[in-house]
């Protein structure tokens, strides 16, 4: 009797427990490898290493510190610009090939689909590669090819264009994989809407102002929040294309000045609280967009 | 007996029976124990040729210690991360570690006692090792009286030069003695080709987005960022002169051009050389090498003189690059790595090899009498570099390691681009640099001391 008593408070027990078993090894790695780290980051920004064993607590000194930083203020300067690069340039260019191959006169859409989206298969170290001798002083081939200017520029090696690389390379890597959302939010808008605005004798222009755009909103604001998130980590590319931010630190990113802070000069707290601050830049700047781009109102 | 449940009857089927099974076979592995009487070294590197030259001697190691199993993994530019992500962790560290020069400064922070290599000071006074390498060449890899690693090469600064196009101009390299005795030639090399008013053809190149060449001239002088103390000498009457020398080369007198992409071996700089846009260049021995093995085609181009002076009589090189050997706090066992490092960095048939591979000349004065050390050069026109090098070896200068080296040479970069591009006089550059590094300093300083 007591047996079957057991089995039955086991089987009641096993079955209010057992979802919350099954769903444990999520929130167990997400609490170790999220929860964690952030936590602890953030304490990490009130501290400074002391060599490997000890820290020391500094309270808001590495903010201070990071606030009267010229370099820091230099690396925000250049992750804006890649912003308002991937913003201005980038996102209209992805905006204007999605448009094209969307258009029913375009031959061979499959074919140039997949050519404009391939940039993104290839991964941001060999973008670089490639890059850093496309944009070579001597031997590259804007220089040498195209002759801009009628002479040699360096790309890569004057402060002026450093950034203006960055960009470049940004928008051929970038663009056809923000193209294809917009397509995708291009083949969602209903063909009667455009046929009752020709009725009502709209031109092109009009359409695109007063159909195309306001149904692509919720795909705009999509990629352009996500596009600005990743703008603002923006690593790799200028950590390779610039050797590590030169000349004068024209090539410098806010997670490339982290990165130095953290790696190369064992300033743990002090990239810590950079982390913080960048992570409340984005969330600053994507709740502006979702604000301007109209995501919380209601419909 | 039967067993109770197959593939068909197994609960849930077949699927969770073959997990079960995996991972019944994964926990054999990982709980299995250890072949107690074979021991494991592990030894980190991040150059592939480092990591081939070791990888070939191996195997003879391994017949002199068939108890030891080494794993030498190459981890490559990412490297120097994954070391102190170990060694801040206090665990997964190797027992034997290769360090990059502008890398090792990240390693001595805080306090001494508490740096994750040991201290080889006193097994190389022990076994007199001391003697035998170019002392001068433990300072990047010592801080305090404790010496961290053993230096893998010497790096000697020569300067290589295009001597097809040096005579063509009437310059003859080898009277040359002097920084002043270069810029007279110089001037005479550097010229414009075409007439179209910019010179095509420049005596020498210099990086003006780092530190290197400069630091190639300060050390050469006998200064430096830091003195043997760890004070601050970068704002000294020395440094400022050097860079006011080093600034004019581009600006004054126009013999300099900035190098091509964004270094030495950039393949854009390459392409320079070819063309004949570039004349000479300050080369360690590595360069010499790298040259070698990625521009065959301008063999017996190139010749070597030693650097110029800055004196008559003065010093004729300077020292840059280079890698030292460690053993982590973390080796269970430092008397087998010990004897590891010894085989891979004192033995000379090792070290000869290694000249042959990549032109780097050994710090074990043991290995300079070796036949192939002496042998023409065919890259240089048939001129034996080898003996050049051994020639300046012993005049090689201190250059000494701060745990502040990377953020100094960091800001050093800018200093350096902000002085030859005109933003700012050398004077303001580097004075402007040493008082934000000793801010910096005198800052951590004190909050270690209100610890204390």
């Amino acid at each position: 009797m007591s047996t079957e008593r057991n089995r039955y408070i086991f089987w009641n027990q096993q079955q209010r427990y057992a979802p919350y078993i099954f769903i444990a090894p999520f929130f167990i790695l997400f609490a170790i490898f999220m929860v964690y780290p952030l936590i602890s980051s953030l304490i990490m920004g009130f501290y400074e290493m002391r060599g490997f064993q000890s820290r020391i607590f500094v309270g808001l000194g590495n903010f201070t510190d990071l606030f009267a930083d010229p370099i820091f203020w230099k690396s925000l300067l250049n992750t804006t610009l890649f912003a308002l690069g991937t913003l201005l340039l980038q996102l209209p260019i992805a905006l204007f090939l999605a448009i094209l191959l969307n258009a029913k006169f375009v031959k061979g859409k499959n074919f140039l689909r997949l050519a404009f989206f391939t940039p993104v298969l290839v991964a941001g170290v060999f973008v670089a590669i490639i890059f850093n001798l496309i944009y070579d002083q001597r031997a590259g081939l804007i220089n040498n090819e195209f002759l801009l200017f009628g002479k040699e520029i360096g790309w890569l090696s004057n402060e002026r264009y450093v950034m203006l690389a960055v960009i470049i390379t940004g928008v051929w890597q970038w663009a056809g994989y923000n193209m294809i959302f917009f397509l995708a939010g291009l083949q969602g808008i209903r063909q009667e809407l455009y046929e009752a605005a020709a009725v009502d004798g709209a031109n092109w222009w009009q359409s695109f102002i007063h159909i195309t755009l306001p149904s692509l909103r919720p795909v705009i604001a999509f990629v352009v929040v996500v596009s600005m998130i990743g703008s603002f980590q923006l690593f790799d590319l200028p950590y390779i294309l610039t050797n590590g931010g030169e000349p004068a630190d024209a090539g410098t990113t806010i997670v490339m000045y982290l990165y130095k802070n953290g790696f190369q000069f064992m300033r743990l707290g002090y990239a810590a609280t950079i982390g913080w601050v960048l992570f409340i830049i984005i969330a600053i700047i994507s709740i502006i967009q979702l604000k301007l781009l109209g995501i919380f109102r209601e419909e | 007996m039967r067993f109770p449940y197959d593939a068909d009857n197994f609960p849930l089927g077949k699927g969770p029976m073959v997990m079960l099974i995996l991972f019944l076979i994964s926990c054999l592995f990982i709980f299995a124990p250890a072949d107690e009487t074979e021991k494991e070294l592990e030894f980190w590197v991040f150059a592939p040729t480092h990591y081939e030259e070791y990888q070939a001697r191996l195997p003879i190691y391994k017949t002199l210690q068939p108890d030891i199993n080494v794993q030498l993994i190459n981890f490559g530019g990412t490297m120097h991360d994954k070391l102190l992500t170990a060694l801040l962790s206090d665990f997964g560290a190797p027992d034997l570690v290769e360090v990059e020069i502008n890398s090792i400064g990240r390693f001595l922070k805080g306090d001494i006692e508490e740096v994750g290599f040991v201290d080889l000071r006193p097994r190389l006074e022990s076994e007199g090792w001391l003697d035998q390498l170019v002392i001068s060449r433990f300072t990047p890899w010592s801080y305090g009286d404790k010496i961290f690693g053993i230096p893998h090469d010497l790096h000697p600064v020569v300067l290589l030069y295009r001597d097809d196009l040096f005579k063509a101009a009437n310059v003859d390299m080898t009277e040359i003695e002097t920084w002043d005795d270069f810029i007279i030639a110089a001037k005479k090399a550097t010229r414009d080709l075409d007439g179209d008013g910019e010179i095509d053809q420049y005596a020498i190149v210099l990086d003006n987005k780092t530190e290197s060449d400069y630091m190639n001239l300060l050390l050469q002088r006998g200064g430096g960022f830091f003195d043997a103390q760890g004070n601050v000498i970068i704002d000294s009457e020395i440094a400022i002169e050097t860079l006011e020398f080093f600034t004019s080369l581009f600006n004054e007198h126009q013999i300099a051009t900035p190098v091509y992409g964004t270094w030495h071996g950039d393949p854009s700089n390459y392409a320079a050389m070819q063309d004949g846009k570039i004349l000479s260049i300050l080369a360690p021995d590595w360069y010499v090498g790298l040259l070698q093995s990625q521009v065959p085609q301008m063999s017996g181009k190139w010749k070597a003189i030693s650097m110029p002076a800055w004196e008559t009589d003065g010093r004729r090189t300077t020292t840059r690059g280079g890698t030292m050997i460690g053993i982590t706090k973390q080796c269970e066992n430092p008397e087998l790595a010990w004897e590891l490092l010894k085989f891979t960095y004192f033995d000379r048939a090792s070290l000869i090899n290694r000249y042959e591979t990549t032109l780097i000349i050994p710090p074990l004065k043991a290995a300079w009498d070796a036949q192939a050390l002496k042998q023409p050069l065919e890259y240089l026109g048939g001129q034996p570099l080898g003996e050049l090098f051994i020639e300046l070896a012993p005049e090689l200068p201190p250059r000494y390691q701060n745990p502040y080296w990377s953020e100094a040479a960091d800001l050093l970069n800018d200093a350096i681009f902000a002085a030859v591009t005109q933003k700012q006089t050398p004077r303001q550059a580097l004075t402007e640099l040493a008082e934000k590094i000793r801010t910096t300093i005198t800052k951590d300083q004190e909050r270690w001391k209100i610890k204390d």
